[in-house]
């Protein structure tokens, strides 16, 4: 029972940090019908940036804000920057070819995807970063029995899960989230109606690559260790949360994400650790012959 | 004087124009002359440089003895560019250069083409840097032997250790389902089946995690759960670390042993002081703990001519080929291959910087050292066993 619990916690964690990225994967895709390849590497991108922060003049940001002040001003460098430079790469690499169709997109999303993460490589290298012993929380708690959870894996969890509920709020109960929503079924008419489509771009390239700075730079301080190709790997495992949870709706890719990192720790730590993806993409694929459009795809008529 | 001198000179030219054309051959070479491939450029470049100033101390200090067979010796250098295709390139020129023993090389897979070369031409090869079971067990090469020990020898210093040093009943072996790590896993199960038998061990755990990824708090769990004595980690250091510090995150308190792939700077950096120490990782003998008189006068003249200590024990290694060689010339009494790598086979009193160097019948060494390191509070290595 112990062992159960500790694995659901477990599980809920690694959950929430595919939630994150997954948003991102979904808003994009539901605007513009584009799967941002580029996305994983923003999230790399954006640890690399909180990595960055945090080393400045060997820890200055930790010994002038503290701990955790530290860490805040680590997150809002890492998502600021990380909104900037979405918008950036949708300015450069994206809205030049919008009007092409969507594989020239997709190819150009491609090569945005290299050139972050190559550009990543050549500034700090190839080798692994470890982010600074000195500017990570190190305190544990028990939560029950003889399972413990960390600090900052609990503010990880809580972080996540807030924002997650704020983005599902302003997408689904505000105008402006109608707008998206009006915009994602139908860019034309949505357009038509006297939307301004501009916005909505800038709304989905600017917090879509935030979030997922946001996951990166917690992931920096959760696993302390980095390298510019993790991206790949946390980009494919929220994209099979996207289409999970149905890709182009919000809630769609937070249950999506949430549910794989469940099913992952569940298998791994009650059958067997070698077989977790062949497990878990077995599951991907009986949700997808089962419902096409992914778990609450099919509910939800709009998606963003 | 002058003309005394000028005399003599005249003379000498006269006369040795007279051998070189009285000669067919070439003049009988005044040094014997010794091969060392190695990857100079390339992907191993820092490990290629680092036998190249070994094998040059080791030769420096082996001349100021006297040589042998009453000559200096001579290293012939090739770069194999650490890939197999300038591998064989770096072997025909030093083939072709007549030379009848070489040192070579680092990596199994950079090797065996050139041992194979070597072996056809009947040069006698000593790797140092190539590790791979298969390099001697999968065909017999006659002339190739390798000062290195084999994929295998730590798995085998694993069960013993763990059983009988640790007195560890309950073991778990993980690996990561790559290639090394998963060989690693597999012969450690191999070796430990006797015990197992024996009923003095119990496997309680083998799997393997997926490389590559950042949260291993499933795995972590279960085996806090299960509770080792002993925690056998197969692969590299990137994992370790972050398996090792979940763990201890995660309120597990047993001992984690990690293979050579884990004592890292890199280990060290990633998983944090508090999360290491206490944990012992099985290795090769590093340079710096090597004690016997021949390591203490090596590492006294390696130091002293580059400030520093060779960076791995693979240069150590290379070192010591030479050694073998010369050991083997000397009990030879000739440079002949045939009879120099039946020395290679039979001798018994060759001491090396890393131990006595002798071969088995396939080229294998025998009795290779192997040891348990621990870090101490401050995170540093320490000598666990054998000490």
């Amino acid at each position: 029972m112990q062992l159960l619990l500790e694995q659901l916690t477990n599980g809920l964690t690694i959950g929430s940090f595919y939630a994150l990225v997954a948003m991102g994967y979904s808003m994009v895709y539901g605007v513009m019908k584009l799967i941002n390849f580029a996305h994983g590497d923003f999230f790399t991108l954006g640890s690399y940036l909180g990595y960055a922060i945090l080393v400045i003049g060997s820890g200055w940001v930790t010994r002038t804000f503290g701990l955790w002040g530290g860490i805040v001003v680590a997150i809002l460098g890492a998502m600021l920057g990380l909104a900037i430079g979405g918008l950036l790469v949708e300015r450069v690499a994206y809205r030049p070819v919008y009007k092409a169709g969507r594989l020239p997109l997709v190819v150009s999303a491609l090569g945005a995807s290299i050139f972050i993460s190559n550009g990543i490589m050549a500034v700090w290298g190839p080798r692994f970063q470890a982010y600074p012993q000195t500017s990570i929380p190190s305190g544990t708690f028990r939560l029950f029995g003889e399972v413990y959870m960390t600090d900052i894996k609990l503010v990880t969890l809580i972080v996540s899960l807030t924002l997650m509920a704020l983005i599902y709020y302003v997408v689904e109960k505000t105008l402006f989230g109608a707008a998206v929503r009006a915009t994602a079924l139908d860019r034309e008419t949505a357009t038509l109606m006297g939307i301004n489509f501009r916005s909505i771009i800038l709304f989905v390239f600017s917090v879509g690559p935030a979030l997922g700075a946001l996951a990166g730079v917690f992931a920096g301080l959760n696993y302390s260790r980095i390298i510019f190709t993790m991206g790949w790997g946390y980009g494919l495992k929220a994209f099979t949360a996207t289409i999970m949870g149905g890709i182009g709706n919000i809630p769609g890719a937070m249950i999506g994400g949430i549910l794989l990192g469940l099913l992952e720790s569940l298998f791994e730590g009650f059958v067997s650790g070698a077989w977790k993806n062949v497990f878990v993409f077995l599951i991907l694929i009986i949700i997808l012959i089962v419902r096409p459009t992914g778990l609450i795809g099919e509910k939800v008529a709009e998606k963003v | 004087m002058k003309r005394v001198l000028s005399l003599v000179f005249v003379l000498v030219v006269t006369l040795s124009m007279a051998l070189a054309a009285c000669q067919q051959k070439p003049a009988e070479p005044q040094t014997i002359q010794i091969g060392l491939q190695a990857p100079l450029t390339g992907d191993f470049a820092a490990e290629g440089q680092w036998a190249k100033q070994s094998v040059e101390v080791a030769q420096e200090l082996i001349n100021k003895k006297g040589g042998v067979l009453g000559k200096q010796i001579e290293i012939i250098i090739a770069d194999d560019a650490s890939n197999p295709k300038d591998s064989a390139l770096a072997a025909q020129k030093l083939i072709s250069q007549g030379l009848k023993e070489v040192i070579a090389s680092y990596g199994s897979s950079v090797t065996a083409p050139a041992a194979d070369l070597y072996d056809a031409n009947k040069v006698v090869s000593v790797g140092y840097g190539c590790t791979a079971v298969r390099l001697t067990m999968e065909k017999q090469r006659p002339y190739f032997f390798r000062t290195a020990g084999r994929d295998d020898t730590q798995s085998e210093f694993f069960a013993k250790f763990a059983v009988e040093v640790l007195g560890a009943k309950r073991i778990a072996i993980m690996h990561d389902n790559q290639d090394y790590g998963r060989g690693v896993a597999e012969d450690a199960k191999k070796f430990l089946q006797p015990y197992i038998d024996a009923g003095k061990a119990e496997l309680v755990y083998y799997d393997a995690i997926t490389p590559g990824e950042s949260d291993y708090s499933a795995v972590v769990s279960q085996i806090k759960e299960i509770n080792p004595d002993v925690w056998f980690f197969t692969a590299y250091y990137p994992e370790a670390a972050l398996l090792l510090k979940q763990a201890r995150q995660a309120g597990y308190t047993g001992l984690f042993v990690g293979n050579n792939s884990v004592p890292t700077p890199e280990f060290e950096k990633i998983a944090g002081v508090d999360v290491i120490k206490g944990s012992i990782h099985l290795n090769e003998p590093m340079p710096q703990f090597l004690s016997y008189p021949e390591s203490i006068e090596f590492m006294d003249a390696y130091k002293a001519k580059y400030n520093e200590l060779p960076g791995s024990i693979w240069a150590v290694y290379a070192a010591d080929a030479l050694n073998a060689l010369v050991a083997a010339i000397a009990k030879a009494g000739t440079i002949d291959p045939d009879a120099v790598a039946q020395a290679m086979r039979t001798m018994t009193d060759a001491k090396g910087i890393t131990g006595p160097l002798m071969f088995t019948e396939r080229g294998d060494r025998k009795d290779i050292p192997y040891y348990a390191y621990i870090y101490n509070d401050q995170g540093q290595l320490e000598v666990y066993y054998p000490k």
